[in-house]
């Protein structure tokens, strides 16, 4: 430091030349990574903006945002000029050159088409989780911020969310998968031979069987939600202890009861901090894979969620596509080729503008919200 | 408001009021928690501890049906094969490296008229297509895909690899070669032909010193004959019993739900029904004895083999070479040297340990447990039989994990220090949110990237010559540990920063002031004064860290290579460069395709206790070293 007296009485610090060395060594350590990230970042934006991007008016491939996934055709017809044709243009195709022969046909799963399927599908496991994560997980950072004194239970309360929080993912997995795909509760009148337990419910011949949701929209909400609870409930925690004790007492000391106190005073100035780092928790549900592998996730279907519904609660019920596991698929099930490239590097492209845009969000807003909020 | 007005609520007299149900709504939702955690815990039991008993059972059958017999002669006979073939390749890698010129040469031809034909395969064969449905060699619609090939060859030859064993005239002579060849040839280019001929010619000379070490290998490889003969024999004669064994299971297993169904039976008709069905599911006894004495009567024939191939062993450590000139070789027949004590040994106490086995030993419980713990194979679904054994994964798993700390550790801690100590406000302004944001990226995207981008580069990158010198180079899979211990220590990079800069945060202020007002320069201050006052927040984020790492599940499943077997550490540092597999990507991957309630399935859970428990303690101790480092 430039401490004036030490300066006057030594010179300049001893080992300078070593000073600088071990600075200039943690500032290399610290660029590279930040190089590494900006790469990273790159690759994707160079591989997987073409995708997207076009360069005519709207700009934007909305096909590929909008488009079903199917099987890519790859083939030359008998010019010698190559045709690359998601199936249900294939199908188009052929019936339309009744006759012609195709050489070197090649097919690539899940790489033709757009992606819509898998983005409605995180957007359902997303929404559906947060409603869910959020409202339990409020209510109980409400009791532990506001109710709460300490006692045995508190103290094993925080011992769940502490433990809770560093689970790993896959064993999320699978217990929502041999709780939730395997073991909840439905009401059924016909209860499948792995039911766990069965109860009689005394109208007409349904029953309350434990069989499970199977692998379904709700299922891997539900896992989700789980996974996401413990980081719900410690930021929403923060930002009701953030309302000044003030606020409370003078609404106490005005005749309110506890909940009307908490209802008019605490939680409105609250809800907005609870709300921005909610935005980083649905990042993370967003993007993980392994809860939803076995829950919810599957790799091709050929309706939307809402399409071909025999009643509008079997959304619920239903398995999804979901971009993560598309992803998964896209990388690990199919040869990688210059044709699936398109769908590889667009489908990244997406989902990383859409989980960047969440957390630069949260980022912004959190910003704003310290310079707003100055109690 | 006086007290006399208030009329009391309804409730009250009860001792419930509304604020009272609100309470308790938020406390049981509180409570929601410590539900899930023992839901948690309760199901990976349930589901986990019926594995022990069911793989005693499984165990049990490998023992008397026979198959554990049987494995006693394979392992060394499986032992003879890897010796032979490490010898073998040590022969052709002495010859090949003798006229290395001369495989080279070839190669390079060869690999000029590949990307070549690759390259033009497309127009090629629709012009051999068509010309082959009889289409007229003048029409029109031949003349434009001949155009198409022109085209596609030119551009082809525009971009052949380089050929720098091979002179220039050479090389133009294969391209002109080439560009004027007939679409309908066959032939391989004359270059190409020629030198694939002169390099035979060369490995024949370099053999002729080597004929009398061929015979000696030679008369290894047949030594196993006999044994392999009794062993394939053998297989299906145990195979058989076997399954008759696990048929009668499945009866018996059949019959006693049958007959647990029938005591909850609901009308005395049903009960007679169910009661018959479970009659007629009765097993027949299977017979065990009768094919364990055939199987027994062979065990002189196994120890007659045993000894020969003793013998043949001890013959070869003569007449193998004491040196070969080159590397290559040399190295592979040092390690043949160093496996031939052991398989020696393993063979003096072969006929002994065939000889005393008895298939009627009881499997206790523990040798389940044991077998689970200290096994180093797991293999399922195979015809066989499976095993379950632990190791290859955990080792796997913590192989990664160390090459992700070893990365993440000095970046992620010297960059909060960095961040902490030195930066300007403009860096930290810049530097935090970027790595924050790492933390947002999702991990199968970290997982595509290794696998479409960076395990090729690593993997081009260890082709160069120059680096011929590090361990394990070059790399023969592009999926491997390194691969994913790199990607997870970019993973974990932002949890170590942003924990320790937060513990460096926390040194109070006037440890710095009191060490400045001393005369300690900045960075005596840093690392002498404030780094360890912030020791322990350091370690508790370095721990949660490898907490995070351990636990990670779509990078390893996509980037480690899914190679069930534990690294050969002979290759010393070089194991860090081999494929693996994980505790959490073998559950990711094995899950969704296994039975229901099987053994298998079971098995799995079994890995996500462990998993559950590993992770759990890590963190328990990262906490308590957060919690010291407060007070």
């Amino acid at each position: 430091m430039n401490n004036p007296e030490s300066l006057i009485r030594t010179g300049l610090p001893k080992g300078h030349g070593k000073d600088l060395a071990v600075r200039v060594l943690l500032a290399a350590g610290t660029y590279l990574i930040v190089i590494i990230a900006a790469l990273l970042f790159c690759k994707i934006i160079k591989d997987g903006a073409p995708v997207l991007f076009t360069t005519k008016a709207p700009y934007v491939d909305l096909g590929f945002l909008l488009d079903k996934n199917e099987t890519l055709h790859v083939f030359d017809d008998a010019q010698g000029q190559r045709h690359q044709l998601p199936a249900s243009k294939y199908s188009e195709y052929v019936k339309h050159h009744a006759g012609a022969t195709i050489y070197n046909e090649q097919t690539f799963s899940y790489s033709g088409g757009g992606i819509i399927g898998p983005i409605v599908g995180t957007v359902l496991l997303t929404v559906g989780s947060m409603v869910l994560a959020l409202f339990f997980g409020v209510s109980a950072a409400i009791y532990l911020s506001e109710y709460a004194r300490q006692s045995p239970f508190i103290h094993a309360v925080r011992l769940a969310i502490l433990n809770l929080a560093g689970i790993p993912s896959i064993v999320f997995g699978l217990f929502g998968f041999s709780v939730f795909v395997l073991a909840v509760p439905v009401i059924t009148s016909t209860p499948a031979d792995r039911s766990l337990l069965i109860l009689p419910l005394f109208f007409g011949d349904a029953v309350l069987s434990f069989q499970g949701w199977n692998s379904s929209l709700m299922a891997g909400c539900a896992t989700l939600a789980c996974m996401i609870l413990p980081v719900i409930i410690t930021a929403s925690e923060e930002s009701l202890r953030a309302v000044p004790q003030g606020f409370r007492d003078a609404a106490l000391a005005m005749g309110a009861t506890r909940w009307q106190a908490i209802r008019t005073c605490v939680l409105p100035f609250s809800i907005p901090g609870i709300l921005t780092s909610s935005l980083l928790a649905i990042t993370r549900v967003a993007g993980e894979t392994a809860p939803i592998m076995f829950t919810a996730a599957v790799a091709a279907k050929d309706d939307l969620p809402w399409q071909a519904l025999a009643n509008p609660f079997d959304l619920l019920a239903s398995q999804v596509q979901a971009l993560p596991y598309h992803i998964y698929t896209l990388a690990a099930r199919i040869p990688a080729s210059e044709y699936t490239q398109r769908a590889q590097y667009g489908s990244v492209f997406v989902f990383l503008i859409l989980v960047a845009s969440l957390s630069f969000g949260s980022m912004l807003l959190r910003a704003k919200l310290r310079s707003k909020l100055k109690w | 408001m006086s007290k006399t007005d208030e009329v009391p609520h309804r409730f009250s007299k009860q001792g419930f009021s509304l604020e009272k149900a609100i309470r308790f709504f938020f406390a049981s939702n509180a409570g929601l928690t410590i539900v899930i955690l023992v839901l948690i815990i309760a199901f990976l039991l349930k589901e986990g501890l019926g594995f022990f008993p069911g793989y005693r059972r499984e165990l049990e059958v490998y023992r008397i049906a026979g198959l554990e017999f049987v494995d006693l002669s394979r392992s060394n006979l499986t032992a003879h094969e890897q010796l032979s073939s490490v010898l073998n390749r040590a022969y052709f890698a002495q010859i090949n490296g003798l006229c290395a010129s001369e495989l080279k040469r070839s190669q390079e031809a060869a690999a000029v008229f590949n990307a070549y034909s690759e390259r033009s395969a497309a127009t090629h064969d629709l012009i051999v297509s068509n010309l082959d449905a009889g289409i007229a060699p003048d029409s029109e619609m031949l003349a434009t895909l001949r155009q198409n090939h022109a085209a596609s060859t030119r551009k082809a030859l525009a971009e052949l690899p380089a050929t720098p064993h091979l002179t220039r005239a050479e090389r133009a002579a294969l391209i002109q070669s080439i560009a004027t060849r007939e679409v309908s040839s066959k032939d391989d280019p004359p270059l190409v032909t020629a030198l694939a001929a002169q390099y035979a010619a060369a490995q024949q000379t370099h053999a002729e010193p080597l004929a009398g070490l061929r015979g000696t290998l030679d008369a290894f490889d047949a030594a196993g004959t006999d044994l392999s003969a009794l062993v394939s024999e053998m297989t299906v004669a145990v195979t058989a019993t076997k399954e008759a064994i696990q048929a009668g299971d499945v009866l018996e297993k059949n019959r006693t739900t049958l007959v647990a169904a029938a005591a909850h039976a609901k009308t005395p008709a049903a009960r007679e029904k169910l009661l018959a069905d479970a009659q007629t599911s009765l097993a027949a006894k299977t017979d065990i004895d009768g094919p364990m004495q055939a199987l027994m009567l062979r065990k002189p024939a196994c120890i007659a083999a045993h000894a020969d191939l003793r013998q043949a062993c001890a013959g070869i450590l003569d007449g193998l070479p004491a040196a070969l000139s080159q590397p290559e070789a040399e190295r592979l027949l040092r390690v043949a040297r160093k496996a031939i004590p052991a398989f020696m040994a393993n063979l003096e106490q072969a006929p002994q340990r065939i000889g005393q086995w008895r298939h009627d030993t009881p499997v206790p419980l523990t040798a389940a447990i044991g077998s689970f713990l200290t096994g180093k194979d797991w293999v399922t679904g195979g015809e066989w039989q499976d095993f379950y054994g632990i190791l290859p994964l955990l080792v796997g798993s913590l192989m990664i994990s160390l090459v992700a700390l070893c990365l993440a550790i000095p970046a992620g801690v010297g960059a909060a220090i960095y961040v902490n100590q030195f930066a300007s406000r403009l860096e930290q302004a810049v530097i935090k949110p970027v790595i924050e944001f790492i933390q947002a990226i999702p991990s199968v995207v970290l997982g595509f990237i290794g696998i479409l981008v960076f395990g090729s580069v690593l993997r081009d990158i260890s082709q160069f010559d120059s680096l011929a010198w590090v361990p394990g180079f070059p790399i023969e899979e592009r999926l491997n540990i390194f691969t994913a211990g790199c990607l997870l220590a970019l993973m974990s990079i932002p949890t170590i920063f942003t924990l320790a800069e937060d513990a460096l945060n926390n040194v109070p202020a006037a440890y710095a002031e009191a060490s400045d007002a001393l005369g300690a320069s900045r960075i005596q201050t840093s690392f002498r004064v404030i780094i360890p006052a912030a020791f322990s927040g350091i370690l508790a984020a370095v721990l949660l860290g490898l907490g995070r790492v351990i636990g990670e599940t779509m990078v390893v499943l996509l980037v480690a290579g899914n190679r069930i077997k534990i690294p050969d550490f002979s290759s010393g540092i070089g194991a860090f460069l081999q494929p693996s597999h994980t505790l959490t990507g073998i559950i990711a991957q094995e899950l969704g395709e296994v039975p229901l309630g099987s053994v298998h399935y079971r098995a799995l859970f079994v890995v996500g206790i462990l998993l559950f428990a590993i992770v759990l303690g890590i963190n328990a101790t990262a906490h308590k070293f957060v919690s010291r480092s407060r007070h």
